[in-house]
């Protein structure tokens, strides 16, 4: 139940940046792709940089365990890559 | 206190804070739930609830009873969460607006059409989620959740996704790229 919960709480801030940034715009995701509004890129590699360097932080001081549901097979996640962003600068989302 | 809600009804924010807020959040939610986000999972979790009542021998088998069990499951709390995260940000605003074809650019492109748009949609989807399917997540699943932890199975999903949606855009846009 708290799980539940707190899954809802995330997402709902998520929503909300995703919005905040125009992410959920259909200009913004092609846009990306042709190099005329890098926004998505912006929003990635800044949440990627401060993300990774606070995780990295406590994961040193040990009060965060990493989830590591992140397997990597370099053919199938490039291959997933490759159809997936067809996907997205066709449909915009 | 005046700034303060003036920011947060605000119709945009620079990608910049958003995205370190989104970190922030990455932070938070492995500091206080022990996991990450994730989207596309809740689909296929979804579809596979659907299966199990409509076709239930075809959901009778690995990947829907131990990969991506079928039901309700926290990542579909969580996509609730964004759908509903990102209305109230549009009600913020009051940006907040029923469409049937999604915005300016696509107008002045491919025209006003319904159909079209709605076709682009459902088959660019599909796409979606099956290279998230295949790859292991999504953007927010395997991209960023994974960058974060500096998985290398993000980094080579991001090379992918750009590769592809450049070449894709080029291919769409035409000339007008």
């Amino acid at each position: 139940m708290t799980a539940m919960i707190s899954a809802l709480i995330v997402g709902l801030i998520f929503g909300w940046l995703l919005q905040k940034s125009k992410l959920t715009q259909y200009a913004t995701i092609v846009n990306v792709f042709r190099f005329t509004d890098l926004a998505v890129l912006k929003f990635m590699l800044s949440a990627i940089v401060v993300g990774s360097a606070g995780i990295y932080l406590f994961k040193d001081m040990g009060l965060i365990t990493l989830p590591g549901n992140t397997p990597t097979y370099v053919w199938g996640n490039l291959l997933g890559g490759l159809i997936f962003g067809a996907g997205m600068a066709w449909a915009g989302y | 206190m005046r700034r303060i809600i003036d920011w947060l009804r605000a119709p945009s924010w620079s990608p910049y804070a958003a995205g370190a807020g989104l970190g922030l959040l990455s932070i938070g939610a492995l500091l206080f739930t022990d996991r990450l986000f994730g989207a596309s999972g809740a689909f296929e979790n979804m579809a596979g609830s659907l299966m199990q009542v409509f076709a239930p021998a075809l959901a009778d088998n690995m990947y829907w009873n131990f990969v991506m069990p079928a039901g309700f499951s926290i990542g579909v709390m969580m996509l609730i969460g964004i759908a509903l995260g990102s209305f109230l940000s549009a009600l913020s605003s009051g940006t907040f607006k029923l469409r049937r074809v999604s915005d300016d650019q696509w107008r002045a492109m491919f025209g006003p059409g319904v159909a079209k748009r709605w076709a682009t949609l459902f088959f660019g989807a599909i796409l979606i989620e099956y290279g998230a399917g295949i790859a292991g997540g999504c953007t927010s699943g395997l991209a960023i959740s994974g960058g974060v932890q500096l998985a290398p199975a993000a980094y080579l999903f991001i090379v992918g996704m750009f590769a592809s949606g450049i070449i894709t855009a080029w291919l769409v846009y035409g000339k007008r790229y």
